[in-house]
């Protein structure tokens, strides 16, 4: 068979174009597997936004400014929000909120769900009926899983970090304003609770929790930004310079481990992502 | 308590099995649907007996169903199998897979045992291959323990399941090292 000689780049292109000609209406016309399918040619696809000067001086670049979004063109919302909630499992620190994206999702689950019930309620005698129905079900429940699992690791990292959010302001420009509601009355809560229970008994000078002893690590949990993480590039990235020896550059689809303050940058830009 | 302890740290094989169920993948339909609008797109119409794409979740439900056939991807197969195989086996380096083709290739052939195995041929050698790939990249894995450092590691080729597997003790491994070298110059600085 010729055709099991092909590499799998070019199974992966292949893939691709198959997908391009199917018969899709979507809001995004083209392959939504160009998004997950890694290694697949996706240049012609690229959103050309960062010209080479940009992309040198960008990498130097304060959080203050916003930064320029890579998005490439042809991401659905449900999978831009499937990276996103990969994202967020696997860095060390809060990530901006997606508030605009949980948004349109919610809503779209909540149409979706009002047109099953819809067709439900009619007596549809079809085994098709049943069957579109029934997908539809399941997409839904997929979905409402993945809204889930990334909001409560946020609500576990925004608790675990509560007493450093209240503390630090840019942090608390990357979480929504219920959350930082959340955070402050968990703080006052497990400060009150710990007050009352051992820190009232003791003297003066050890009742307070923000002291920081020595050989300890401090009693405000900062997030540890040299954790290591692997991360994926999803085009070529400018490079980043570990120490004196050791610097890096990224091409698309490269796959590394590396402590996460160093792609801190790169990651909300969209560059990357961590698997 | 909001995340389970087993989450914190690593992502649970079954939650990579449903991003992997998201790509697309071919069928020939044996039931006519119509055109229907989900969440991650529009899909459709099925018209037996011409091929469509659907997400494999989608695939998988309705073959459960006997409503039909997969059409296996290319690289599962006997003969593109057994060539990855050779060249992991001769040559350093992993060689170019599928990124979720762990996640891809288990439910493709669970729904073959199951229930009517005639999608794909001799589903045994293919297991039987994928083992022997899965066991020479970890062994190639374990080597690159020895790279690592305080910078960075870089490894090309590797699929999701795999970096899922030695996630924990890479990131722990690394991150002392990290904490080592900076105590170490700090200490250096007066």
């Amino acid at each position: 068979m010729s055709r099991s000689s092909v590499s799998a780049m070019d199974w992966e292109a292949q893939f691709k174009a198959d997908t391009s000609t199917s018969i899709r209406s979507g809001k995004n016309g083209k392959s939504r597997t160009g998004a997950l399918a890694l290694d697949s040619d996706n240049e012609d696809q690229d959103i050309t936004m960062a010209s080479a000067s940009e992309s040198n001086s960008a990498r130097a670049r304060p959080v203050s400014v916003a930064p320029e979004l890579y998005i490439q063109e042809d991401e659905s919302p449900l999978s831009q929000l499937t990276k996103h909630w990969m994202n967020e499992r696997h860095a060390p620190d809060i990530l901006p909120a997606q508030e605009e994206l949980l948004a349109s999702l919610l809503d779209h689950i909540r149409r979706q769900s009002d047109a099953v019930q819809l067709l439900r309620g009619e007596p549809s005698a079809s085994e098709e009926e049943h069957i579109r129905i029934m997908l539809v079900q399941m997409e839904v429940e997929r979905v409402k899983f993945i809204v889930r699992s990334y909001v409560r690791t946020r609500l576990f990292k925004i608790e675990k970090f509560a007493r450093f959010i209240m503390t630090d302001a840019t942090i608390q420009t990357r979480i929504t304003t219920a959350e930082r509601a959340h955070a402050s009355r968990h703080a006052h809560l497990t400060d009150r609770h710990f007050h009352n229970s051992v820190l009232q008994s003791l003297p003066e000078t050890q009742s307070h929790l923000d002291d920081t002893p020595i050989f300890m690590p401090p009693m405000i949990t900062k997030p540890d930004e040299s954790r290591p993480v692997f991360v994926h590039a999803l085009r070529d990235c400018p490079p980043i310079r570990f120490h004196e020896d050791l610097t890096l550059e990224m091409k698309h689809g490269h796959i590394s481990l590396m402590p996460f303050s160093f792609i801190e940058q790169l990651l909300l830009r969209g560059y990357v992502e961590l698997i | 308590m909001s995340l389970p302890q087993s989450l914190r740290t690593s992502v649970t094989p079954p939650e990579l099995e449903l991003i992997a169920s998201q790509q697309l993948i071919e069928i020939i339909p044996l039931i006519a649907i119509e055109k229907t609008a989900f969440i991650s797109g529009a899909f459709g119409p099925l018209q037996p007996p011409r091929k469509a794409q659907i997400p494999l979740w989608m695939a998988i439900n309705l073959k459960l169903k006997k409503k039909c056939h997969i059409v296996a991807p290319e690289w599962l197969s006997v003969e593109f199998l057994q060539s990855r195989l050779d060249e992991e086996i001769n040559e350093p380096g992993f060689s170019k897979l599928p990124f979720r083709y762990a996640e891809v290739s288990k439910l493709l052939l669970d729904v073959q045992v199951t229930f009517a195995p005639d999608d794909i041929q001799s589903t045994d050698k293919i297991r039987y291959l994928l083992k022997d790939l899965r066991e020479a990249r970890q062994a190639k894995s374990r080597e690159g323990l020895d790279q690592i450092n305080r910078g960075e590691l870089s490894l090309s080729n590797l699929c999701s399941m795999e970096i899922n597997e030695i996630r924990p003790f890479f990131v722990h491994a690394m991150g002392i090292l990290t904490h080592l070298h900076r105590d170490a110059s700090a200490e250096d600085q007066p």
